[in-house]
């Protein structure tokens, strides 16, 4: 039998994750991707929220709509080259007497690319399933709540919005260009149609993924050599015990399901 | 039936983890079980708590004297350790037992043959009775050891730092076979005194109690059953 038992039922575990979710910062990454025929090189940022604590024996912790609130800045480059054909001014060569042949050089207009930045924010949900993992590191004893495999995220109907957002901060720019802005307008605009709701989510999920993926609740922290007093004076010094075993479990009891967490301890 | 019952969180303690707890505590802070007047424990330190001697009048200095006490060994119910049969632990109690050894300094005291007089006139007189060599020496420590049962229950109360905390209230005490009666009536009544206030003082924080696993702000308890500490509560 172990000598300390410490339990929460589903109730209290709901509680401890949320206190716990609240603690982990706000976490961050930069990179580059595709979104159709467009670049984008972004930096993100995501906050997690608990959702619904299921306890399930005998080791899983299963949240149901984890939120991850994001948010995105990134850099839109829409290479003209890709829309318009190249413009190259041929070569032209004149036989002049006396001189001889003289030719003009071959004169090419590289279209450039025109960076458009773009700001969104959202969420996303996740159900997840984490497994209780004990360990025992630098003297200090913890569990914490690892996440399994990769979630599945689940876009809200307000992700759809990003790509309005990105053809309103496009549009203005590239009706600006002389002569071709409107028609560079109505093929980028188009071109974002047909990206659709798919192709955003496939632009999304790599970005947001590993918000969620590496995911480590922490559900106890505490050092082996447990502090049982912290020292009042110098005839009445610190009192600590030896934290020997740890472990930790879902159990089904009666009729609940409780997170257990047990305790061996030397004086 | 859960653990938590109709609460969000659940901790006990087995009495195998208490008695670490308390032995802890009486290793790094031992002056808690040694207490002794100037001649024995000269100044307070981690190891013994210096008390007055008791003053008598006559006796330079007054009575010295020394009580060590051994760690308590605590039982909670139900019952696992043999009891005097004076005794009986019932649900909710503990019981315990510890070595207690008390000591006086027995000094042989020398008659001032000079008419008693106020106490600044006196200088530097000295007492003429040489020292007889058949009598009683002129000091000697004169001790003698107890084993020494209680039966108790637990109280909700705060230690030094402002957590909640438990404490061993004593209830009773039993010295087995001690001749006369009122002798033994006597020393129980002195070691009943001396183990409340002592066993007040080893304050044992819930978080100590539930290794610092979860928050519990205690509704139900703390409870003895079951050979442990039992709480329950909210988050």
């Amino acid at each position: 039998m172990a000598e300390i038992i410490a339990a929460l039922d589903e109730g209290g575990a709901n509680t401890l994750l949320d206190t716990a979710i609240a603690l982990i910062p706000t976490q961050s990454s930069s990179g580059s991707g595709s979104l159709g025929p467009f670049v984008a090189s972004y930096s993100a940022s995501a906050s997690l929220t608990n959702g619904n604590v299921d306890l399930i024996p005998p080791d899983i912790i299963r949240l149901d709509d984890l939120r991850v609130d994001w948010n995105l800045n990134f850099s839109f480059g829409i290479d003209l080259s890709t829309i318009l054909p190249d413009f190259c001014i041929p070569q032209v060569c004149v036989n002049i007497p006396c001189v001889g042949k003289v030719c003009t050089p071959k004169i090419c207009i590289d279209w450039p690319t025109i960076a458009v930045p773009v700001s969104f924010s959202d969420f996303v949900k996740a159900d997840a399933d984490f497994r209780l993992d004990i360990s025992l590191a630098g003297g200090n004893w913890k569990v914490q709540a690892v996440i399994v495999g990769i979630p599945t995220l689940q876009f809200g109907a307000t992700t759809a919005a990003l790509l309005a957002a990105i053809a309103a901060a496009v549009t203005p720019i590239l009706l600006a260009i002389p002569f071709i802005g409107p028609f560079l307008a109505i093929v980028v605009d188009t071109i974002l149609l047909a990206i659709g709701i798919a192709g955003l989510t496939g632009f999304l999920g790599p970005i947001l993924t590993p918000f969620v993926s590496g995911i480590k609740i922490p559900l106890y922290d505490q050092p082996q050599l447990f502090p049982v007093l912290p020292a009042q004076s110098a005839i009445d010094p610190q009192v600590d015990v030896i934290t020997d075993a740890i472990a930790a479990s879902i159990a089904h009891n009666g009729t609940e399901d409780e997170l257990v967490l047990t305790a061996d301890i030397s004086a | 039936m859960s653990l938590t019952e109709t609460e969000s969180v659940f901790a006990s303690i087995h009495e195998t983890a208490l008695n670490d707890l308390i032995t802890a505590f009486c290793t790094d802070r031992p002056r808690y079980l040694v207490y002794g007047s100037p001649a024995f424990v000269p100044v307070t330190t981690v190891a013994e708590t210096a008390m007055a001697a008791i003053p008598f009048p006559g006796v330079p200095g007054g009575i010295n004297w020394r009580i060590r006490l051994g760690i308590p060994h605590i039982d909670l119910f139900t019952q696992t350790d043999p009891l005097p049969p004076e005794f009986s632990m019932g649900p909710g109690e503990f019981s315990g037992s510890l070595d207690a050894e008390l000591c006086i300094d027995c000094r042989r005291l020398r008659i001032d043959p000079k008419p008693p007089r106020p106490k600044d006139l006196r200088g530097d007189d000295k007492p003429t009775n040489p020292d007889r060599p058949d009598g009683h020496p002129l000091s000697e420590l004169t001790c003698f050891k107890l084993r020494v049962f209680i039966l108790g229950h637990l109280e909700h109360v705060m230690a030094s730092n402002g957590e909640d905390a438990v404490a061993l209230a004593v209830d009773q005490v039993e010295i087995v076979d001690i001749k006369p009666d009122e002798l033994e009536s006597f020393l129980e009544c002195l070691l009943f005194m001396i183990l409340q206030a002592v066993l007040a003082e080893i304050r044992l924080p819930l978080r100590a109690l539930r290794a610092g696993a979860f928050q519990l702000v205690p509704v139900v308890g703390p409870l003895i059953e079951d050979d442990q500490i039992k709480m329950r509560g909210n988050l």
